[in-house]
């Protein structure tokens, strides 16, 4: 396939293995020799562990070892990190990263937490014995509210942490803020609850790792999205060089952020493996994942408004008090500080803000990214308080967004928080929305909806996002004798499609036969440096150092293609895969062929010499926005709520591939509307059990409880703070799909006098809504705390 | 241990097994067909969906001494030369897959769902593939795939 431009919707190499059973996931390899692990989890929420006794265990047909906190005490090995990118309290004074070791060492602090780890040849041999290694327990009184957490006579995590807090984060001008508070015409204030929820891919985390005696090098195979991140954390752990651990992520069937983190199994299992002499498989099944997975969102903040009379926006103040769980987990004290705080406010114009976001422990499976860490918490409760301002105060909804959306002219634009906002339209794209959900006609929707004894409702969400993870992306280029061009890239697909997206930058580039690129990605035998995956990295960073790399050949190339014109290097110019000098010209297939023909080169020029490494690294992170509007229909008498339209347009700057840009932005949308209608993670208050640990009880959204959607994209503005132009697109269907849906339920319902109800917005809540009709406490989830 | 006879992808397979040995476990341990995938404990995710006797069913939940004499196809059978059936190349023609984790068991289901009903509607569909998840696609695109599936394989 040649000629294949960036834009063009090419179908997917990756597909062909996955459609054909032929895949390879972690759980599809097996090493000779290989043994199996399971772990042993905490039964409780906060104990101390008097003891662990693994006589038993040991005994048992098959088992060949039980890793305890004896081992990693007489090992010494290290804490796993915090890589937050905020580390500082607004006092200067740094956050509390209390010790994380892989395995408990004193106290559990939730259920779940790794105790040992068992290794016997058969997995029903390990889970067998893993019942059988008999921790004795002494209970201690548990948290799981991170708001409780926060108060006076709470239980305590840690010793020498007060109150639980981890950190405390101010962003924005406080004064400011607060004069405008003092002198607006009118102010509301709302608490809203951002439910903790889970990624839940649908393949679990798994490894196998293996070591090699003779040279004291370990492999790892690890359902990871973040290969060389983890790698350096694991050998940290284990007091080994970096260079002793080759990690490689096989196919991955899913992430959204739940394996960016560096997880404590696979290093129990790369020690485990050195032990034994013999690989060790790891596979966690789903309920264990419920347990030991990072979760996401978990914020509890009062969100306020200040408006003039007529309903311009004069300042937003945010105090957040997110839980992350027992430990500083890899970016977890981050979310809730500045990564909620960067796009507070959305596209709308705020001459103040100020953001207060604290991370608390509390006694429950950590904290860390979920498809859009921060951001879809921001926008949420920008929308949420902007649609009770318009709800409470009696502006239309739309009008109100509308009169605050900041004008192309206004761009670029530093927001309050500190974001720099180069470039879109936001109030065409909003315009552009409303004109997709009223040709659906919009009136005969609420009529039938209404015929048919349902209440109609819409809403509309604009949305602000910005780019993240790591900021710097290796690509390594090989040209081959047989015609293949191996392209090695650091980031991580987990079903995106970069295999074909990252090729179709190289081949546009180069203008080459995008078949012949052979793709390797999440491997640090591979590529030497990679960002992974997070923060919808992908094109931006990766795409980027593709882009630079051809580039880059290009160059190399120019003197090949000139000895074969006839012509001096600096008279080849290159276009549409053709180096043309004068009147002649030569493709870039023959000057590659060319540069492995000795023959054919000039002087000092070796074959292989287009073969091209390049490190691409991010400036200053890219602006993602858009809008999305929902119109739906609420069934008064059980409280079900069903879509009858969703709409998006977004603008992720520069599109690589159409079809890929819709898959991300769909999965996206479904995740929020999961969130907004389905799911949560609920711990019990007084035990700290696991309530939802299952699949039954945590409820996923299946193929009819999504709607089709339209999805238009706006690439008028594109960014220049990269070379292709490209603002990212994997993360912003989950950050604008929670308000659309839940601001569009309460659109709903208004009628009943119900202004707000936190998510999920279930039947049964929905029904109980109705039925207070307006009660509700504005103030009830933090009363003093915020 | 039992010992049992059973079709897979068209192949007479006589096998001992262990009793209590699933017959996910059985297809994905015994016989290395790894395509079939297990994406739960709780039988709700139908990754591990596979044909017995024509019918489709989530291979977690029965024993493998249960499919003795039965004639299983699992995802590898339906393209055994490599190219893909109608329901594949629609699934690939409409992105109706990203991680790939899903995608065996939801052709499985779709393929089933299509051989009891070849020309369902939009709802149908959705309402067929309800014992299949997928946390990547939003589903739009394998609805699209399955409705685009039936009708190649109707034709
Ligand atoms: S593995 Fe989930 S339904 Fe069988
Ligand atoms: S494609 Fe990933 S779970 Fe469906």
């Amino acid at each position: 396939m040649s000629n294949v431009k960036i834009g063009d919707s090419l179908k997917r190499f990756e597909d062909q293995r996955f459609l054909t059973g032929r895949g390879r996931y972690v759980d599809d390899i097996n090493l000779d020799g290989q043994t199996r692990a399971v772990v042993v989890r905490s039964p409780y929420a906060h104990a101390t562990i008097r003891s662990i006794d693994t006589a038993a265990a040991l005994a048992m047909e098959g088992v060949l070892l039980v890793v305890t906190r004896d081992d990693w005490q007489r090992e010494g090995f290290k804490p796993m990190p915090t890589k937050s990118a905020v580390k500082t309290n607004a006092d200067g004074t740094p956050l509390k990263e209390p010790p994380r070791h892989a395995l408990a060492i004193d106290r559990v602090r939730y259920v779940g937490e790794p105790v040992a780890l068992v290794v016997a040849e058969t997995l029903s041999q390990a889970q067998a014995a893993a019942e059988a290694v008999e921790v004795d327990y002494d209970e201690l009184p548990a948290v799981v509210d991170p708001v409780q957490a926060l108060a006076p006579g709470a239980p305590q995590l840690w010793d020498g942490i007060p109150n639980n807090l981890c950190i405390d984060f101010e962003l924005g001008d406080k004064a400011g803020t607060d004069k405008a508070f003092a002198e607006a015409d009118h102010v509301v204030s709302l608490d809203i609850l951002n439910n903790r929820v889970t990624a839940v891919p649908i393949e679990t985390r798994g490894c196998v790792a293996a070591h090699d005696a003779g040279s004291d090098r370990y492999t790892l195979w690890n359902a990871s999205q973040n290969v060389h991140a983890n790698r350096d954390t694991f050998a940290e752990v284990l007091n080994i060089a970096k260079e002793q651990l080759d990690h490689i992520a096989p196919d991955v069937g899913g992430g959204f952020g739940a394996k960016n983190s560096g997880y404590p199994e696979p290093v129990l299992c790369l020690y485990a493996a050195r032990r034994l002499g013999r690989p060790v498989k790891w596979i966690n099944s789903r309920s264990e994942s419920f347990l030991s997975d990072t979760h996401g969102r978990g914020q509890t903040s009062r969100v306020e408004l200040a408006l003039t009379r007529d309903g311009r926006f004069l300042a937003l103040r945010t105090s957040t008090v997110g839980g992350i769980g027992a430990y500083a987990w890899t970016v977890g004290p981050f979310t809730p500080t500045g990564g909620s705080a960067r796009t507070q406010g959305g596209p709308y114009h705020f001459p103040a803000m100020h953001y207060r976001g604290r991370a608390v422990f509390i006694n429950t499976a950590p904290m860390d990214p979920y498809r859009g860490a921060g951001r879809p918490e921001a926008t949420f409760q920008t929308e949420r308080i902007v649609e009770y301002a318009a709800r409470t105060l009696g502006f239309d909804p739309v009008e109100l967004r509308r009169k605050n959306l900041m004008p192309p002219e206004m761009l670029p634009h530093k927001t309050p928080m500190g974001l720099d906002v180069d470039s879109g339209d936001f109030p065409l794209l909003f315009e552009e929305t409303l004109k997709m959900a009223d040709k659906a006609d919009l009136a005969a929707l609420r009529a039938k909806a209404e015929g048919a004894g349902r209440k109609f409702g819409f809403a509309i969400a604009p949305y602000l996002e910005c780019t993240g993870g790591g900021p710097k992306e290796h690509a390594g280029v090989v040209f081959n004798k047989d015609g293949s061009i191996e392209l090695a890239v650091g980031t991580s697909s987990t079903g995106m499609g970069h295999e074909t997206a990252l090729a179709q930058i190289l081949a546009a580039n180069l203008g080459v036969d995008v078949d012949r690129i052979k793709f390797r990605q999440a491997d640090t035998t591979a590529t030497p440096l990679g960002g992974g995956h997070g923060g919808s990295r992908g094109m931006e960073v990766g795409g980027n150092a593709v882009k630079q790399a051809a580039d880059e050949i290009v160059e190399l190339a120019k003197p090949v293609a000139a000895r074969l014109l006839q012509s001096e290097t600096e008279e080849v110019e290159f276009a549409d895969g053709q180096f043309q000098a004068g009147a002649s010209s030569v493709s870039m297939n023959d000057v590659i062929e060319a540069s492995l023909d000795s023959d054919k080169l000039p002087d000092g020029m070796e074959p292989g010499c287009l073969d091209h490494s390049s490190v691409f690294e991010r400036g200053v992170i890219s602006i993602p926005n858009g809008v999305h509007a929902a119109a739906v229909e609420v069934d008064p008498e059980t409280g079900v709520v069903g879509f009858l339209g969703y709409w998006v347009m977004d603008d992720f700057g520069k599109i690589i591939n159409p079809m890929l840009a819709d898959g991300q932005v769909m999965g996206g949308v479904a995740q929020g509307i999961g969130q907004a209608l389905l799911e949560d993670i609920v711990y019990d208050p007084d035990t700290g059990q696991l309530v939802t640990g299952s699949l039954m009880d945590y409820g996923l959204p299946h193929a009819d409880e999504i709607p089709n959607m339209e999805i238009g994209y706006y690439e008028g503005a594109p960014t220049k703070k990269n070379p292709l132009g490209v603002k990212g697109a994997g993360e912003a269907g989950c950050v604008g799909a929670c308000p659309a849906a839940v601001n569009a339920v309460l659109d709903a319902l208004k009628d009943y006098g119900v202004t707000h109800i936190d998510m999920p917005l279930t039947p049964m809540k929905v029904w109980k809504a109705i039925r207070a009709g307006g009660k509700h406490d504005p103030h009830g989830l933090l009363g003093d705390a915020a | 241990m039992p010992e049992i006879s059973l079709t897979v992808n068209g192949e007479q397979i006589t096998k001992s097994v262990e009793g209590r040995t699933l017959l996910v476990e059985f297809i994905r341990e015994t016989l290395k067909l790894t395509g079939t995938h297990i994406g739960c404990d709780t039988s709700q995710c139908g990754a591990c969906t596979v044909h017995l006797n024509g019918k489709a069913v989530k291979s977690c939940t029965m024993l493998a001494v249960q499919a003795d004499g039965a004639e299983i196809t699992t995802i590898e059978g339906l393209a055994p030369d490599g190219r893909l059936n109608p329901m594949q190349q629609a699934f690939k023609d409409h992105h109706g897959l990203q991680c790939g984790f899903c995608t065996p068991g939801m052709i499985m289901r779709a393929m089933a769902l299509v051989a009891e009903n070849p020309e369902p509607t939009e709802t149908e569909v959705r309402h067929g593939l309800e014992g299949n998840i997928c946390r990547c696609t939003g589903y739009q695109n394998i609805v699209a795939a399955v409705l685009d599936g039936a009708k190649a394989l109707r034709s």
